[in-house]
């Protein structure tokens, strides 16, 4: 299913307000995951779990999660991710 | 070598009657039970015994979440515990040098919540995509006393003994044998467990839980009495601050009693049955490392579950030892059994009822039954100085602990 950046971006950010109780607000797109909004090496196992759920993916070892940096990485590489699985459909 | 004095400077506990000691004690005042029909257990195939003693939990959210992640309810409980106990004690981690202080928390297992979490989320496909990071903390068996230790600092001995419904009486007599060597200043020790259908099932499925209250819940738990067909479960945790007599009294410390004894051992007879000669055994070497006769003690706080074997053979024991002088009553009327907190917390109770000269009832206990008979039987509120206590918890698997302690103007 294709979605778009606005929908990939709502539901990265119920991911970040639910599993690590972080304040909308506070969910701006040029957010640092660990310096902005405080996670850290443990919560990211649990990121990835979440967004795997989330959107129905399979990036637990996809090397590319380590450059993850901003709130917006997370949401861009949702998306690049999605489009490599239509491209395989 | 010399053994230090060890003394209980502190208490806090989460119970079915409350989030503090003060809520439990004045639920039992007004002998109120905290058992209730468990809605969510209908679904189990299988499960006949529906009800449970919860405790609330509340407040959760004080813990920050990066400490709070790795704590399924149990921890949560031992967490706050511990602090009412370090409160009450008014003694902090950072008043000892580092070290200075040690933690040990028992239970029967980890969080069997998460555990079951854990499994619905890797079956049936045998999948380990979705396991978190976060499940294995709260699973392991060290589970609380890792997060207590790790959320107040404490950086001196921690250990998590487990041994069922006597982990939280053993936790203490581990605490006590600590400051006794002179390996701790002080020690935060009991113990902690949570509710779950499969917990609850366990004893079900060995004919030890009650099934025949399901329509009156708070007359399930009823140790000792005729009607009694098996216990309930209840969760909680009870945390008490064992300290080194020189240091409480330097720092003028308000002290509940002195640990004079402690034993625990096992029955080498069977995993499920418990043993008279074992539970006597174990009385008996608590009382002579105590230097006491068995006429010192003023009360007795039974382990008795409500279960039909159990009870008849602690008051076997307790009658074969003590005679019919000694008051004996057993709090699982009121809360369930809270399992690897059930010594904890009912050691927590009993000192209060110490400081109180008072002793409160077995509930529910109506009609004696006759393989109980032997033994004095506490049946409503009294008020009675106690000097010296004895306070039992017994395990499957044949494990038995006693702890003896004394108010320090015991007069023996």
């Amino acid at each position: 299913m294709k979605m778009t950046k606005a929908e990939v971006t709502a539901i990265t950010n119920k991911v970040f307000v639910e599993s690590f109780e972080l304040d909308e607000k506070d969910l701006t797109p040029e957010a640092l995951v660990f310096d902005d909004l405080g996670l850290d090496s443990l919560d990211t196992v649990d990121l990835v779990v979440a967004l795997q759920q989330k959107f129905s993916v399979k990036i637990r070892d996809d090397e590319r999660v380590r450059s993850i940096r901003t709130l917006d990485d997370v949401v861009e590489f949702i998306l690049t991710i999605q489009q490599e699985m239509a491209a395989d459909q | 070598m010399t053994l230090k004095r060890a003394v209980i400077t502190g208490i806090g506990c989460v119970s079915p009657l409350g989030r503090d000691v003060s809520a439990l004690i004045a639920g039992l005042a007004a002998g109120k039970s905290a058992a209730k029909y468990m809605e969510e257990y209908k679904q189990y195939i299988g499960l006949r015994s529906l009800i449970a003693a919860p405790a609330e939990l509340v407040d959760e959210k004080k813990i920050p979440r990066k400490d709070r992640r790795s704590m399924s309810r149990m921890s949560i409980f031992s967490v706050q515990a511990a602090e009412e106990a370090l409160a009450d004690a008014g003694l902090a981690v950072a008043d000892l040098l580092p070290g200075g202080m040690g933690c040990v928390i028992g239970s029967t297992v980890g969080s069997m919540n998460t555990m079951s979490a854990t499994f619905e989320t890797m079956l049936p496909d045998f999948d380990l995509n979705q396991m978190t990071a976060m499940q294995f903390f709260q699973v392991i068996s060290h589970t609380a006393v890792m997060n207590v230790a790790q959320y107040l600092g404490i950086t001196g001995s921690v250990w998590a003994p487990s041994g069922a419904c006597a982990s939280g009486l053993q936790s203490v007599g581990m605490g006590y044998d600590l400051i006794r060597l002179g390996r701790q200043k002080a020690v935060l020790c009991g113990g902690t467990e949570e509710l779950h259908p499969t917990v609850t099932g366990s004893f079900d499925v060995l004919y030890a839980a009650s099934t025949g209250y399901n329509d009156n819940p708070t007359k399930a738990s009823r140790p000792f009495d005729r009607d009694r067909d098996g216990l309930i479960c209840g969760e909680g945790s009870g945390m008490l601050l064992v300290e080194e007599y020189e240091h409480a009294k330097a720092r003028q410390a308000k002290i509940y009693a002195e640990i004079l004894g402690f034993e625990t051992c096992g029955s080498g007879e069977h995993i499920s049955q418990s043993s008279r000669a074992a539970m006597s055994r174990c009385m008996g070497g608590a009382l002579k490392q105590a230097g006491l006769r068995v006429e010192d003690i003023d009360y007795i706080n039974a382990h008795a579950t409500s279960t039909v074997h159990g009870d008849k053979e602690e008051a076997a024991a307790i009658g074969g030892l003590f005679g019919n002088s000694v008051p004996v009553s057993s709090m699982k009327g009121n809360i369930g059994h809270t399992l690897g907190a059930s010594g904890a917390i009912e050691l927590i109770i009993s000192l209060v009822m110490m400081k109180q000269s008072v002793i409160f009832p077995t509930l529910n206990l109506e009609h004696i039954d006759p393989d109980c008979n032997a033994i004095h039987h506490v049946v409503e509120t009294r008020e009675q100085q106690i000097r010296c206590l004895l306070k039992n918890a017994f395990a499957f698997g044949g494990i038995n602990a006693t702890l003896v302690c004394a108010g320090l103007d015991n007069g023996v």
